[in-house]
């Protein structure tokens, strides 16, 4: 628990000590959360196969790794928040901006959520580290507070509201029929009866709303717009990380996954073509990222496909594509973030002719992009190639069809933004500089995202974890 | 090792030029030729080392029905999952990988006047090719779809940024059309892997596998069809002309030099060869399509306006032959495919090559608008004939061989499919020759002879040292190839031989 324990007091730590700081001073303040981060991230792996809380509470084999995503996840977003917390960005500078350190932590409350999530073992644990992983984000995205902001805040905490009731309620339809809390010990004792296939439905549903599935993906386009870039990243990053692992905690401890296995593809085969086709034509980049993510969550659940015995390479591919969606898509949000800093301009259009002012920038969001569309040598490319492989070896290969047929239209589109970059004539040649620490992190991302691809290690260390 | 060479010295030659400055621009075109050079050198010594590897086998490999690879590298990468780093070269691969050499050289020459954003543009064209190299070697399914992918994508940028015409719209219709091919193929190539029960992606293994005929009969159309798409089969070939006639000249001669003959390859390779119960199922309805095509393309080019389109919808009538060739699933068919995608490669980039050369010339491809320009080009229009004829099957040159390969094992027929409708068939695509005489005939006669139309074309220049030396090579080629065929045939048949030993027919 060492892990959560560290996030929190960072993030109490930063809030007391903003208090004290004059405002000179406060750029000190960014080295908290990233030191706090740092020394999370290396706790996690002193702690693997830890059982506290009489089991409630336990961090086993994969759940080190979903641990690890989550932190790097935060500690790209911190950094690419800077100029937003400093208040220098052109996103919200027509308001008169305070210092708002509170805003990570916030972020750092939620991150203590998604921790928590990972390890639960028990209904009430899940419930509340779920909630504690979704309600700081209704407050991170109304944080600019101009009228899209606010709309998209209502609308997720709203909506929001509504999914968590349904599970709490197929939470405790579940109770009633084992009578305990306990994940393990209510898949043991679980019948099938209509009561449970209504619960599970309920479940699913609420599963659906956090990992943006079609068709409870509708809060998804205007939250992601309205909320601050920053925000929109985390969201389309950690915040369906944190959906992957609930689904993953309730058909993993609680289902016999193979019954659910239909009703899985054909989810997976409407959210990735909606997320495919409505991302077409569409204008704002945000907007066309959200359906970007939508899409990929279609293509991160073909891995539960495969079932979880020890010897499948199910849940290794699913993490392993979490990971190159991870690493590729913050590669094109820092992109975004940095642009939308600098400009204030969200179209698409206005990434025209990025390549001849700012070469290396755009060769980054260009690899990024390509990441996602899956084009080797790329992560992505191998994350899906794997994904894919779970589907087939489980019969579904209609649905590899589909998602096939859908990376093309994929490429479609994320050929549009590579189109401005590249190929349209310039605009504008003024430049605009980007600061050292985003510097460096789009590259070392751009060159994981390079890397986990050629080089089979990660995976297999994955694979190795979830077979013992 | 050699292999692996042959494969990554575009890939290092593409970081070399992405690494120097952008202010020396005739360093960058210097490193990239002698990347190429290089690159055909080492090409050269690798066919003397497969033949030195060949020769030690004698008899044996003349006869031999067992699969044998030479030069083979593998080492294991993801290994949970049965993928390897499998290299090697058999006759076909050789082929293959000497045409994209040559291909890939005189396209650096012939690209030598490209100045905007020269850098990016050569780098492109290196990745590309390590794309096909890539795919030309790797006996491993996974090396190969991703091999085959990257070759695709910087075609995307090369059409898109250094086009001509309506470029954004063609470039982006020939990405997705290939990559719809691709995707076909993935599921294949997935079935392939499950289907067999090995769990592996090695081809060699794979090939040892019997497949229920059943899974055969629905695998093998999807593999075909897939690499149908870049091959050019008959309804999905309308990538080919807008890709072909937008792209600038070292892209087009890439493209419709080798690029194309990955269809043709790998239906060959891998459809055919793995899934030969799904081949003699449906050998005759692909057939009969190639025949569309080959008379479709033909048709189609007389009609056309444009160089650029003219050329291509004689790629597209050509290429018809290559998977006609295969889907004979006779031996005269199959060698006659691969002699013509060697043939039809070496001709189409001596075509598109010319092409970019006069139009840089003369600034406009409207047949009509040229006329008598072998008057002030005479090195341009003798290269222009005699690829023209080659392509029209004039004994001596290599196209003959190919056609006439491919024409006998249409009427020798099969085991297994119905020679009277085959017959036709092959009937029906001798058609195309004639029609092939009369459009190059027509073509050049109206480029080339007759007075000089326009008087601005009568001080134009014929060709420079470097273009010279481009077009020189492939003519070369086309003659040595027509006049002693067995350089290349010796290759090639020994490759062949276990294709039609899994098919399980004669020799």
């Amino acid at each position: 628990m060492l892990t959560e324990i560290i996030v929190l007091i960072t993030a109490f730590t930063l809030m007391f000590v903003d208090l004290f700081l004059k405002r000179e001073t406060r750029y000190f303040l960014m080295s908290i959360p990233l030191g706090g981060l740092a020394l999370a991230f290396i706790s996690v792996f002193f702690l693997s196969n830890r059982k506290s809380f009489g089991g409630q509470f336990s961090l086993e084999n994969i759940d080190l790794w979903l641990k690890v995503f989550f932190i790097l996840c935060a500690f790209v977003i911190v950094i690419a928040s800077f100029s937003f917390i400093l208040g220098e960005s052109k996103e919200t500078c027509h308001k008169k901006q305070i210092y708002s350190f509170e805003f990570l932590t916030i972020l750092l409350f939620n991150l203590s959520g998604m921790l928590f999530l990972v390890s639960a073992r028990d209904l009430l644990t899940l419930y509340v580290s779920l909630e504690l992983s979704t309600l700081p984000l209704f407050i991170l995205t109304a944080w600019k507070r101009d009228a899209l902001s606010s709309e998209a805040g209502l609308k997720y905490v709203v909506l929001g509201a509504l999914a968590s009731a349904l599970l709490l309620l197929g939470f405790s339809i579940f109770y009633g029929l084992t009578g305990t809390m306990d994940l393990v010990l209510i898949g043991r004792s679980i019948n099938v009866s209509p009561l449970f296939w209504f619960a599970s439905a309920l479940v699913i549903s609420a599963i659906g709303f956090k990992l943006t599935l079609v068709p409870f993906h509708m809060w998804a386009p205007d939250v992601y717009q309205g909320a601050p870039t920053v925000v929109t990243a985390y969201l389309s990053v950690a915040s369906k990380g944190a959906g992957l692992v609930l689904m993953f905690q309730i058909f993993f401890r609680i289902f016999d996954i193979s019954s659910f296995y239909f009703a899985i593809a054909l989810l997976s085969a409407l959210t990735m073509t909606l997320g495919n086709v409505v991302a077409i034509v569409q204008e704002n980049i945000k907007r066309f990222m959200c359906f970007s993510a939508i899409s990929q969550a279609g293509y991160l659940i073909m891995g539960f496909l495969g079932g979880f015995n020890a010897n499948s390479q199910a849940v290794p591919s699913l993490v392993f594509y979490l990971f190159a969606y991870g690493i590729t898509n913050l590669v094109v949000f820092l992109v975004v973030i940095w642009f939308i800093d600098q400009t204030g301009k969200e179209n698409i259009k206005d990434f025209q002719g990025l390549s001849r002012t700012h070469p290396l920038i755009a060769l980054s969001m260009m690899i990024g992009l390509f990441g996602l569309a899956g084009i080797p040598p790329l992560s992505g490319f191998i994350g899906k190639f794997f994904l894919f492989s779970v589907a087939a070896s489980s019969g579904f290969y209609w649905l590899v069809a589909v998602a096939a047929i859908n990376s093309v239209i994929s490429l479609y589109y994320y050929l549009r933004i590579v189109r401005q970059m590249y190929i349209e004539p310039v605009l504008e040649t003024t430049t605009f500089s980007m600061n050292l620490s985003t510097r460096c992190v789009l590259g070392s991302l751009v060159i994981a995202s390079v890397l986990l691809g050629l080089v089979p290690v990660f995976y297999e260390t994955i694979l190795w974890t979830w077979k013992n | 090792m050699q292999v692996s060479c042959l494969v990554f010295l575009p890939l290092l030659t593409a970081f070399l030029v992405i690494m120097t400055p952008r202010r020396f621009s005739h360093l960058i075109r210097w490193i990239s030729v002698f990347g190429t050079g290089l690159h055909l050198v080492l090409t050269i010594m690798t066919s003397f080392l497969f033949w030195a590897e060949a020769k030690g086998d004698g008899e044996l490999l003349r006869t031999s029905l067992v699969f044998k690879l030479h030069l083979v590298e593998k080492i294991s990468w993801f290994d949970s999952l049965g993928i390897q780093y499998f290299v090697g070269i058999d006759g076909i691969s050789l082929a293959m990988v000497v045409l994209t050499s040559i291909i890939i050289f005189t396209g650096v020459l012939a690209s030598w006047n490209v100045k905007e954003r020269a850098k990016e543009f050569f780098a492109l064209l290196l990745i590309l090719v390590t794309g096909v190299f890539g795919v030309f070697v790797s006996f491993d399914l996974f090396l190969f779809f991703m091999f085959y992918e990257l070759a695709v994508l910087p075609m995307y940028l090369l059409i898109g940024i250094w086009g001509t015409g309506p470029k954004e719209y063609a470039a982006m219709k020939l990405t997705l059309m290939l990559l719809i091919g691709s995707a076909f193929i993935l599921v294949g190539f997935f079935a392939l892997y499950y289907g067999s029960g090995f769990y592996t992606f090695d081809l060699i293994k794979l090939a040892t596998a019997s497949f229920p005929v059943d899974f055969q009969r629905w695998v093998f159309p999807m593999i075909f069809v897939g690499f149908g798409v870049i091959g050019a089969l008959y309804p999905l070939h309308t990538w080919s002309p807008d890709g072909h006639s937008s792209a600038p000249t070292a892209v087009s001669m890439l493209h419709a030099g080798v690029l194309m003959k990955l269809g043709g390859y790998g239906a060959l390779r891998i459809a055919v060869f793995l899934l030969p119960e799904g081949a003699k199922y449906w050998g005759l309805f692909f057939m009969g399509l190639t025949t569309i095509n080959i008379l479709y393309g033909s048709f189609g080019a007389i009609w056309q306006k444009d160089l650029k389109y003219f050329t291509a919808y004689s790629s597209v009538s050509h290429c018809g032959f290559v998977l006609f060739g295969i889907s004979a699933l006779n031996f005269m068919g199959m060698k006659g495919a691969v002699i013509q995608m060697f043939s039809h490669g070496i001709m189409t980039g001596l075509f598109f090559g010319l092409i970019g050369m006069v139009y840089g010339r003369t600034h406009t491809r409207i047949i009509s608008e040229m006329g008598g320009l072998a008057r002030v080009m005479p090195w341009l229009a003798t290269c222009f004939y005699i690829g023209g004829l080659a392509s029209l099957g004039l004994p001596g040159l290599s196209g003959f061989i190919a056609e006439s390969h491919v024409f006998l094992g249409g009427f020798f027929g099969n085991a297994w499919q119905s020679g009277v409708l085959m017959k036709i068939f092959t009937l029906i695509a001798t058609l195309s020759i004639v029609v092939t005489a009369v459009y190059v005939l027509r073509g050049l006669g109206r480029v080339f002879q007759g007075p000089i139309e326009n008087v601005e074309f009568s001080n134009l220049g014929d060709a420079t040292l470097s273009e010279k030396l481009s077009t020189g090579i492939l003519v070369a080629v086309l003659i040595v190839v027509g006049l002693y065929p067995s350089i290349l045939i010796d290759v090639i048949e020994p490759a062949i031989r276990p294709v039609l030993n899994r098919l399980g027919g004669k020799i």
